[in-house]
């Protein structure tokens, strides 16, 4: 057993847990937000997407013990009071939701991309999300999304 | 028709936001207090005689109970079609993959290991892993007493020999589709737990009655006493069809009391659940100097492995489907669906009807090479219009709109340029002039009004 | 050498169980206390969206918007079996359930109204938004929420189940004969692709998808059903592949079972037909499953167009394309015939052996 302390979606933890727990498990786990999901525990399916101090990684393939003192967020950081992430409400303005076991961390992936570069291409936007699988939508709808998460966000940038 | 206010508008998703937000509960996300673990043992083998040995299992950390073909207490069996899958293998193994036993431990981490201390031990039977050799004469079979062809659609209309006699071409292929997965992204997972009398099961699925129907009949329970709970279902393309896991959780959590979870890895879900049946194709089409489709023959066999699930239906879809949509007078189809000891294959997006163009689409293209006419030309030749009239004998009175489907294709594709015919607007909206630039001309959405 | 080509593919699908198998599906629609709508049908979600069109058909019949009907079909002891959600059926068959229901529910509300407003007959009585009134005498007038009040200090409920069972004639097993499904989808897709032919590696780079909807209850969500088709077929024609060898199964993890991501998909160009299919909700068919079936032939017949050589056994990996190319190239050489080679499927027979 190891102390573990992070800070996840703004809020400072301090675990006891197992030595070999992946940050997946701790999420999952003790720490009860199930939004992250596990499609493949080999760091393939991008369903487990976190972002990492500003970097977005599978979860499934971080060991929480390399997480001490880090910044953590998941899906259900994303919300606030004054609404919806500008990358969620684009997904659902663009119809770019299917099943939605890809979704949460496919937004993720977006998110750490955009919060970096807020004019992505059609290519960039690709190739962020390209460690994302969806079996349902087919991406399209998703890349048009961001496009418009985008733009969203460069209009408030522009507005401070 | 413009007076539609639900109908026909982009409505947001119902259940879209609880999905962006990580709020959508798939039963991998359920807990419950109380609760213990199930993993399966699986078959290492395709075709065998089997024993178990339990003592390491049951004394390793956490273990509570090993399941076993013993322990059903209903009908050990469960099918869509044909009740052939064993809730858990009795003596036989038919596939690599095939449940033997379920372990429940206190953890998930606990059944897992004491999943791999079971130890099986295997007396291997010849093996049958192609259709047409399963076919044969002498070949092992599947399942004891019964022939490993289930079934066979024929499909006989007209005379394809004087069909081929009086084509100009006739070609003559074999085509192959391979096994394929849904892969949906989310794995299989379940929990069951009692609720006063009556057992209820939690896992994704296309059809959750059916299920009700197959957990009573395994588990000797009358049907008011299942419930199925079906909260979220990630992704299904036809592969949550068959039973998983729910026979296995409803028989525990009645033995143990207590409520119980499972959840597959991502290589188990592999073979879990049902495959696309490879099709091998062998299609022989004749069609005279101006394109006309004047014969079709073909011979489809498909491989529904270990268990037929929905064989039946497949290769049906199939046989019926191979024609393509286009009118032939002359057509001969033998469609035919096997036992090997492959994993099982099932229903997959598109259900046979899918692994055919393979073949006649791909074909038409021949035919239209031989005989010098363009891929546009000749399926507009032979294409369904309404008031065709199917292989089957079946007449298509309504909603045919191929012609239209294919026009605004060309424009789109070509700019009008290969358009045979009137230059008849199709789109209602947009323009169909050929413009020749190929750009596409012709607006995202064409409605054709036809009343 | 990167040479492009183009293909195109028709297709049909019959929807649906088939066969005179009695596919039967039934909705119940029932009036809510706050005087919303519950719309109780085993249409079940699994992506697809039913969850969303299933209410978008109610509400069009009742005047509501589809926010007022909830859906249940999540608990067995909550809806009646509607069948599975399987073989492209919910939106014909269960849709025209939950047609029927949600008029024989108008019906049903429109009588309650009439007693509630002390009238001889429902002739003239107009329903929109959740309001019930008579326009030559507005003072008549109710709402949802008033009834189900109303029905409530009654001791009532105010649910109406209703059903619908799809024709098909069972096919003569000697001949065939028959009405195996009803209705059919069709559509028409074409490719461009570019092949690469030192690595046989192929990529789309545009698709057209031309799909036969009846009717489209909610664009969008055709939308994603031709996105989501066509990358599935895509993998299909390209990259998937189970390798199964002996029964067992090679390909059983992401690292080696390969399915499109994002950086695979072309330029789709969608579009949308409606022919109306006239024993259907208003028009619309089921598209789940047609809109992968046209996706591979027109990849295959588009990389024919590009090098002249055709694949004959799926998927088209590199490794195949380029055997297909080098053993064209070699029968070529060696002036054998102009018609096709045929080694290609002979070899992939082999294969399975």
């Amino acid at each position: 057993m190891i102390t573990l302390n992070l800070n996840v979606n703004g809020k400072d933890h301090r675990l006891e847990i197992e030595d070999h727990m992946r940050l997946l498990d701790v999420i999952r786990g003790p720490l009860g937000l199930t939004g992250t999901k596990e499609g493949c525990g080999e760091g393939e399916c991008g369903a487990c997407t976190v972002i990492l101090d500003g970097n977005a990684v599978d979860s499934c393939l971080v060991l929480a013990a390399q997480c001490e003192g880090k910044k953590i967020v998941t899906i259900e950081g994303l919300e606030t009071a004054d609404g919806l992430d500008p990358v969620q409400q684009a997904f659902l303005d663009n119809g770019a939701v299917q099943c939605g076991y890809c979704i949460p961390g496919m937004v993720l992936s977006a998110k750490a991309l955009l919060d970096k570069n807020v004019a992505p291409n059609d290519n960039e936007i690709k190739e962020a999300i390209s460690g994302n699988l969806c079996r349902c939508t087919g991406y399209d709808k998703m890349v048009k999304a961001i496009k418009t998460a985008s733009e969203v966000m460069q209009e408030r940038g522009e507005q401070k | 028709m413009n007076t539609l206010k639900s109908v026909g508008q982009r409505i947001q998703r119902k259940d879209a936001r609880a999905k962006l937000t990580g709020t959508a509960l798939y039963p991998q996300d359920i807990e419950m207090e109380n609760c213990v673990y199930g993993a399966t043992v699986r078959s290492e083998i395709p075709h065998g005689y089997f024993t178990l040995d339990l003592t390491e299992a049951e004394k390793a950390p956490g273990v509570i109970r090993i399941f076993t073909a013993a322990d059903v207490t209903g009908h050990n069996v469960h099918g869509v079609l044909f009740k052939d899958h064993e809730v858990l293998c009795a003596r036989k193994v038919r596939r690599v993959g095939d449940p033997i036993a379920f372990v429940v431990a206190e953890t998930q981490a606990q059944a897992d290991d004491a999943c791999a201390l079971v130890k099986v031990s295997y007396e291997p039977l010849p093996a049958v892993f192609d259709p047409k050799e399963a076919m044969k004469e002498g070949a092992p079979q599947v399942h004891d007493g019964k022939d490993n062809l289930i079934y066979h659609y024929k499909c006989r209309r007209g005379d394809v020999q004087k069909g081929f006699a009086d084509s100009a071409v006739v070609i003559e292929r074999e085509y192959v589709s391979p096994f394929v997965d849904h892969v949906f992204l989310q794995p299989e997972s379940g929990l069951a737990y009692m609720e006063e009398d009556k057992v209820v099961v939690v896992a994704s699925t296309q059809y959750p009655h059916f299920d009700q129907i197959e957990v009573a009949e395994a588990i000797g329970w009358e049907l008011e006493q299942v419930v199925i709970l079906n909260p979220v279902v990630g992704g299904a393309f036809g592969g949550r069809e068959d039973i998983s896991m729910q026979i296995h959780l409803a028989l525990a959590t009645i033995a143990l009391g207590r409520p119980v979870k499972t959840t597959m890895a991502r290589e188990e879900s592999f073979y879990a659940h049902s495959k696309r049946h490879p099709v091998y194709m062998r299609l022989k089409v004749g069609a005279a100097e101006d394109g006309k489709l004047l014969a079709l023959e073909a011979e489809l066999h498909g491989d529904t492995g270990a268990y037929a699930s929905w064989a039946i239906n497949v290769m049906r879809k199939a046989g019926v489907h191979i024609t393509g949509p286009y009118e032939i007078e002359n057509v001969y189809v033998d469609s035919y669906s096997v036992y090997t000891n492959n994993p099982y294959a099932g229903a997959m997006r598109g259900f046979g009807a899918t692994q055919v163009p393979v073949a006649y689409e791909q074909h038409m293209d021949l035919l239209a090479e031989a005989l010098g006419m363009s891929p546009y030309e000749i399926r507009m030749k032979n294409l369904f219009r309404k008031g065709s009239v199917t292989a089957n004998g079946q007449v298509l009175t309504d909603s045919v709109p191929l012609e239209t489907c294919l026009e605004i294709l060309n424009q789109a594709m070509n700019g009008g340029s290969e358009a045979a015919g009137s230059g008849r607007d199709s789109s209602g909206t947009g323009t169909a002039a050929a413009t020749g630039a190929g750009t596409s001309a012709v607006p995202e959405r064409s409605v054709t009004d036809n009343a | 050498m990167l040479k492009r080509g183009r293909g195109i593919a028709l297709s049909w699908y019959g929807t649906g169980y088939g066969n005179g198998f009695p596919d039967y599906s039934v909705a119940t629609v029932e009036l809510a206390e706050n005087g919303e709508i519950l719309l109780r049908v085993g249409a079940t979600e699994v992506g697809q969206g039913s969850k969303t069109i299933m209410p978008q058909v109610c509400a069009e019949v009742l005047g509501v918007h589809s926010d007022q009907v909830h859906m249940i079909c999540e608990d067995t002891r909550e809806f009646l079996d509607s069948g599975t959600a399987a073989a492209s059926r919910q939106t014909y068959n269960t849709g025209n359930a939950v047609l029927k229901a949600s008029e024989s529910f108008k019906k049903a509300l429109l009588e309650e109204a009439r007693l509630y407003l002390k009238l001889n007959s429902t002739a003239g009585l107009e329903m929109e938004d959740q309001k019930i009134w008579l326009p030559i005498f507005p003072s008549r007038k109710t709402t949802f929420a008033e009834l189900a009040a109303h029905l409530k200090s009654e001791g009532r409920i105010l649910a109406v189940t209703d059903s619908f069972t799809a024709q098909t004639i069972g096919m003569n097993p000697e001949t065939g004969e028959g009405v195996p499904y009803w209705p059919y989808t069709f559509n028409a897709y074409g490719t461009e692709v570019e092949v690469d032919t030192e690595t046989g590696r192929v990529q789309v780079l545009q698709a057209w998808c031309v799909q036969d909807v009846g009717r489209a209850i909610n664009p969008d969500l055709v939308e994603g059903q031709i996105d989501g088709g066509f990358v599935m077929g895509l993998g299909y024609a390209l990259y998937e592949d189970l390798g199964v060898k002996d029964g067992i199964i090679k390909n059983n993890k992401f690292a080696k079972y390969i399915i499109p991501t994002a950086m695979d998909i072309p330029t789709i160009h969608k579009y949308i037909v409606e022919d109306p299919e006239n024993t259907a909700p208003y028009g619309a068919k089921g598209i789940g499953e047609p809109t992968m079936v046209p996706v591979a032939p027109a990849i295959l017949n588009a990389i024919y167009d590009a090098i002249g050589v055709r694949i004959y056994e799926l998927p088209a990996t590199p490794d195949v394309v380029l055997k297909a190319i080098v053993a064209d190239r070699e029968a070529k050489a060696s002036a054998k015939s102009a018609s096709e080679a045929p080694s290609v499927a002979a070899e992939g027979a082999g294969k399975n052996g």
